[in-house]
């Protein structure tokens, strides 16, 4: 079990290492909002952000190897993500490259959700969304916040909040549910 | 509520056992429902810490610049970097005015400053420290650092277990050192939402970055207590 909220992936990188396609999947999965969102940020282009935010797990899953654990996972991502950004724009003939044919190459599957990248662009559903994580009720939100804006582990925030483990286990569960549920009933359905 | 449910929740924190983790990342692979499940929890933990995606540079007091300088990060970055050029030549022909340098020589240089090597090497260093302050907003572990300072000589007290996280009163911010200064020589910040990111060059040749809502004055006696 983790403790330190700073190599929460190290078990699943060190399965990528290994070839374990299931790993792989889980953390594109887990980073491709936030790398689209960095890149979206960055490009200002629904299109390039969808290309670049595929190139750059193409290139996490040909390079993990050369990821030491020197920085967060996240932070090494992002940096591939923003460098194939600069030379997107560098380079125009890497505008026109089509990257789908590297990833059947490479035999893994990126998908992108068009609802995920949709609400991504738009700050009013972004500002709804947290408008939502505000008015959850005290004990969610504090279990919430203390893991996703502060990084902290479940042991910590046990300790910060003098709760049982198991109490932060499922109040950060229901949390990322009911946002869920909001997501899906508030916005997507009334997109 | 359901079991498979909570455990991605777990596992998406790192908080799995290892022995739970085969059987779950199977289930995961063949079901895309999971999968987006996964994305949306991302997208849940972005929003949490969404700030309305503005990030402005301040980079002078005079009223009359202001202009020059607001919203430039991150909506475009070459922007950027051409507005702090004009900063540079703006600040370095103050200090020759100041320094008596005759007229032909403060051209030489401003020619220098103006070449196109000059202005590459800027625009290298404005893109690392834009990469920098991305990297400060995007990426929620990335400024807690491990190692904690005493700050209680301004009157922060460390909040958190990691000891990245500093408040007095209503004040809080967290703090981060870099070995290097970026080549900067002078206090830079900017506005991110309700909170400022001050990066301060400090006599050792390091950085030290503060992010919260405090104000430059405190930024500044919280890095001159650090050297």
């Amino acid at each position: 079990m983790k403790t330190n909220s700073n190599d929460n992936d190290s078990v699943l990188i060190e399965r990528v290492k290994n070839g374990d396609k299931g790993a792989f999947n889980f953390l594109v999965n887990k980073y491709y909002p936030r790398v689209y969102a960095s890149l979206f940020s960055y490009t200002k282009s629904k299109e390039d952000s969808e290309d670049l935010a595929q190139q750059t797990f193409l290139k996490v899953w040909q390079q993990i190897e050369s990821f030491r654990g020197d920085s967060a996972f996240f932070t090494w991502i992002y940096r591939i993500a923003i460098n194939l950004a600069k030379n997107h724009f560098v380079s125009s003939a890497s505008k026109k490259q089509k990257v789908n044919t590297s990833i059947e190459h490479a035999e893994i599957e990126i998908s992108s959700y068009e609802n995920i990248e949709q609400i991504l662009m738009h700050d009013q559903s972004m500002i709804q969304i947290k408008e939502f994580i505000n008015n959850m009720p005290e004990s969610l939100k504090t279990a919430f916040t203390l893991r996703e804006s502060e990084g902290k582990s479940y042991e910590e925030i046990s300790l910060i909040t003098d709760t049982p483990i198991g109490t932060v286990r499922s109040r950060i569960f229901r949390a990322r549910e009911s946002i869920i549920d909001y997501m899906q009933k508030e916005i997507i359905e009334n997109e | 509520m359901n079991d498979i449910d909570k455990k991605i929740s777990e596992l998406y924190d790192g908080e799995l056992d290892q022995n739970e983790i085969d059987t779950l990342l199977e289930i995961i692979y063949v079901d895309q429902k999971l999968q987006k499940k996964l994305s949306m929890y991302s997208l849940a933990g972005i929003a949490s810490s969404y700030k309305n995606n503005q990030v402005v540079s301040i980079k002078s007091n005079d009223k009359s610049n202001k202009s020059l300088f607001s919203n430039i990060w991150l909506s475009n970055g070459l922007t950027a970097a051409a507005s702090v050029l004009l900063t540079l030549t703006i600040v370095n022909n103050a200090d020759f005015s100041r320094m008596d340098i005759s007229s032909s020589s403060t051209n030489q240089i401003s020619s220098a400053i103006n070449s196109k090597e000059a202005k590459e090497v800027i625009n290298k260093s404005e893109e690392s420290l834009a990469d920098y302050i991305m990297k400060v907003i995007n990426d929620p572990n990335f400024m807690n650092s491990k190692e904690s300072i005493d700050l209680r000589n301004v009157g922060f007290l460390s909040e958190s277990i990691t000891g990245s996280t500093y408040s007095r009163g209503k004040e809080n911010f967290k703090l981060r050192i870099e070995k290097n200064n970026f080549g900067l020589n002078k206090i830079r910040y900017w506005k991110h939402g309700n909170k400022m990111i001050y990066l301060v060059p400090l006599s050792d040749g390091r950085a030290v970055t503060i992010y919260g809502n405090v104000t430059l004055s405190t930024a500044i006696s919280i890095a001159k207590s650090i050297t």
